[in-house]
């Protein structure tokens, strides 16, 4: 009836994750009972958790990342004090307890913090820098966000229900294959990856089709914002990579689940072809989350230095180039594997030529500061950060580049070092300089700028402290996902490494008392120009948070920085007077189809993984009901009349001419 | 440029929505297509059997075959052609095969080199 699930499944021994699962269960029950005893629920399912208006559905991405990241750090702290204390002991986490953290560690950080944080970005920026209403398929934007929140979900639901996968994060058989790895953790792993995946491949073909095919009148190719090129580029990896990975996933539940030898060690099966094909997919997905990043240092450079981008164009070339080399270079994740000299020298020199666009990238950047009236705000330093950050992260990758250094650093610490290198220095920052700089966008204030710039430095520092230890204890030889060690040497780095995770996590919580301070002090810290930080680009052309319909009149752009453009042409004013009469705008209905087609995702998810077959065909059918029902609809769309819309749009003009005539008088 | 450039996306098409033919013409099309399918298919089945040519011409003819294929294929069902209305379609199509290209023949390539580094089998065979 059950499958496998029993009572057993529950770790009743193991007080770590049973604590923290109460927490978090209590943490939520509260907020769930504090929502609907205040009345907030019909609320919330109106205009959140059934809304298809991009710019929500952007907010709820990074609501879920940042929730994740909360998990996903608390992983990372727990690796760092077990290694800090387990020098010829066992420390306090059993083996097979660990093997799963440094395993859930790095899915959620991947799959379920960088990649909705940098959808969220681009699906909340990405049709007000194009100039129009929403994305291409707007209800396929709210499925794929709750798919990939169903993932998400039952990733966390392993902690306390099961287990979760021992094998690191990308589940390498002959350990991930059903003899080695039995009970349900790679199981956990397998279905969450595939069912978010498909969210992230819907994302991604929306996100195109709105970079090709809706653009407000004159925004040509080489007028678009840089963001809006990196997410191009960073989404058509994501539409030709991440069907490989759901492939590759597959053949490994087939192998787990009918007995088929795609991977196994008997019967003709090939180990390495899974990394070739999981590494086929990784390697682009370190371009698609860093690009987008790239795009956001961009905007922000350019707009602290009050200039326009250097080299727009040698970037868009940057852009286009790593989005192509970046499928030339996967076999550099395993050069130990045994293919021969020409192999190996031909993909580590492509992996030093893919550091040549990056590099361009990085001498842009410095140019466009070089001369520029540079305002050091907290967008501004996690940029600057970030530069010098990736440098030594990027140096440290052309250096495993080098096949014969790579056969000595080969998971190694120093690996971990590199990797985290890039991807803190890279799509982190890039993720925190993107929300401090879009924020006021979607919320209408401010943040806190003493708060944002204690949690810089702290997490500047932090990482610092954290990860150079780590870069010299993988010089000295030891190699990662170490449960206990016995060499001396190796203790000092791990405990300079564990205070480093403490600065670190002072840096998280100044983000967090941030973000509080700033909601108390809403009205001193409130945008009404819509253009707090003398923009650019078009987002910042509509009020703080824009109205549904993001602009009353589709921009009509005359070059690039379309926005900084119309400001030195004083257009606004001109504007106010012969704007054309207002129209009637058709938005579209929102919907339940993306929260009850994940509702039956999760169930068969989780009858998936424990077996359970009735189940499985019970969300199977009731997902793809879901879908029917949503086929057949009769109206789609509701008009908002254009009184409304004059009357929303004046009231916008209002605040920002008030603001007009008040900086002319001064 | 700029002008040009924007009257192309304006009128840029995706697959699926047609040019304004005609009923007629459009169940031409597809008819033509058909029939050149059933061709190329027939043809590769004949060749496979066929005795009248030479005999390892036979798996490049049937390479030929299925590219023709699928040219046909994406002429007459999937309306990809040469037109400024469809630079997306064709960009997409290419990056799709350069993509193909790089993860088939990658892992072909690697695949094959991985024992590299191995003695031969016959070696090993021979030391016990």
């Amino acid at each position: 009836m059950l499958g496998k699930l029993d009572w057993s499944a529950i770790p009743f021994d193991q007080p770590i994750p049973l604590i923290a699962g109460a927490i978090v269960l209590v943490a939520i029950l509260g907020v769930l009972s504090w929502v609907v005893v205040k009345g907030h629920l019909p609320y919330l399912w109106r205009e959140w958790i059934t809304s298809v208006d991009h710019k929500r559905i952007g907010v709820m991405y990074i609501l879920l990342a940042s929730v994740m990241l909360l998990r996903g750090g608390s992983d990372a702290i727990m690796m760092r004090i077990q290694q800090a204390v387990a020098y010829q002991s066992q420390g306090y986490l059993p083996p097979e307890h660990y093997n799963q953290i440094f395993s859930a560690h790095g899915t959620i950080m991947i799959f379920f913090v960088a990649m909705p944080f940098v959808i969220g970005l681009m699906n909340l920026i990405v049709p007000l820098q194009l100039g129009v209403r929403d994305v291409a398929f707007p209800t396929l934007n709210s499925v794929g966000f709750w798919l990939t929140a169903t993932g998400a979900l039952l990733v966390n639901l392993s902690l306390v229900v099961g287990e979760f996968a021992r094998t690191g994060w990308l589940a390498f058989p002959p350990l991930s294959e059903l003899s080695y790895s039995p009970g349900v953790g790679v199981d956990y792993y397998a279905w969450s990856l595939q069912i978010s995946g498909v969210g992230t491949l819907v994302a991604g073909i929306n996100l195109v089709t709105t970079v090709l095919k809706l653009r407000t009148k004159g925004m040509n190719y080489l007028r678009m914002p840089m963001f809006c090129w990196t997410t191009l580029a960073s989404n058509l990896l994501i539409v030709a990579a991440f069907p490989i990975l759901t492939a590759t996933l597959a053949m490994l539940l087939l192998d787990r689940y009918l007995g088929f030898h795609f991977f196994t060690n008997e019967a003709g099966g090939n180990v390495m072809m899974f990394m070739n094909l999981i590494w086929a997919w990784g390697h682009p997905e370190v371009y698609i989350l860093v690009l987008p990043a790239f795009g956001i240092f961009s905007e922000v450079v350019s707009t602290f230095s009050g200039k326009a981008l250097f080299g727009y164009r040698s970037m868009v070339l940057a852009t286009m180039a790593i989005c192509v080399i970046s499928f030339m270079v996967w076999l550099h994740h395993f050069f130990t594997m045994g293919a021969g000299p020409d192999v190996n020298a031909i993909f580590g020199i492509a992996s030093m030529i893919i550091a040549v666009p990056t590099g361009v990238k990085i001498y842009n950047w410095l140019f466009t500061m070089y001369g520029g009236r540079i305002r050091f705000a907290t967008p501004m330093l996690w940029s600057v950060g970030f530069m010098i950050t990736f440098i030594v992260g990027g140096l440290t990758g052309v250096l495993l580049a080098v096949p014969p250094a790579d056969f000595m650093l080969h998971n190694s610490m120093f690996l971990v070092a590199h990797f985290h290198n890039v991807i803190i220095g890279g799509v982190l920052f890039g993720a925190f300089a993107g929300f401090e700089y879009w924020f006021p966008k979607a919320f209408g204030f401010r943040l806190d700028e003493r708060w944002g710039k204690l949690a810089f430095w702290f997490t500047f520092l932090g990482f610092f402290i954290t990860f150079v230890p780590l870069y010299i204890a993988g010089m000295l030889g030891m190699t990662r996902r170490m449960q206990h060690y016995d060499v001396a040497a190796w203790r000092p780095w791990m405990i300079v490494a564990a205070i480093g995770m403490a600065v670190l996590t002072i840096g998280v919580i100044c983000q967090i008392v941030q973000i509080v301070v700033s909601i108390r002090n809403r009205e001193a810290l409130r945008d009404r120009t819509g253009d707090p930080w003398d923009g650019r680009s078009l987002e910042w052309a509509t009020s703080s948070p824009p109205p549904v319909f993001n602009f009353a009149f589709n921009p009509d752009v005359r070059g690039e920085d379309a926005y900084w453009d119309m400001k030195a042409r004083a257009q606004q004013q001109s504007l106010e007077r012969d704007r054309p009469e207002y129209q009637d705008i058709e938005m579209p209905r929102n919907s339940p189809t993306g929260f009850v087609c994940a509702f039956f995702a999760t169930i068969m998810g989780f009858a998936l993984i424990w077996h359970i077959w009735w189940m499985v065909i019970l969300g199977g059918l009731g997902a793809w009901a879901t879908f029917v029902v949503f086929a057949w609809r009769d109206h789609d769309e509701y008009v908002i009349p254009a009184e409304e819309v004059a009357a929303i749009d004046r009231v916008n003009l209002e605040e920002r001419g008030n603001l007009v005539s008040m900086a002319g008088t001064v | 440029m700029s002008d040009q450039s924007h009257a192309r996306t304006d009128h840029d098409l995706a697959p699926g929505e047609e040019e304004q033919h005609s009923v007629g013409t459009r169940i031409l099309g597809y008819v033509v297509g058909l029939a050149l399918a059933l061709l190329l298919t027939a043809t590769s089945f004949f060749i496979a059997g066929t005795d009248l040519v030479w005999q390892p011409s036979i798996p490049v003819a049937l390479i030929v075959l299925a590219i023709a294929q699928m040219g046909v294929h994406l002429v007459f069902f999937l309306h990809i052609t040469t037109g400024p209305d469809n630079t997306n379609n064709v960009l997409a199509l290419a990056f799709g095969l350069l993509v193909v290209f790089l993860v088939v023949g990658g892992t072909v390539w690697i695949m094959a080199h991985l024992n590299a580094n191995m003695p031969p089998m016959d070696h090993i065979i021979r030391m016990q």
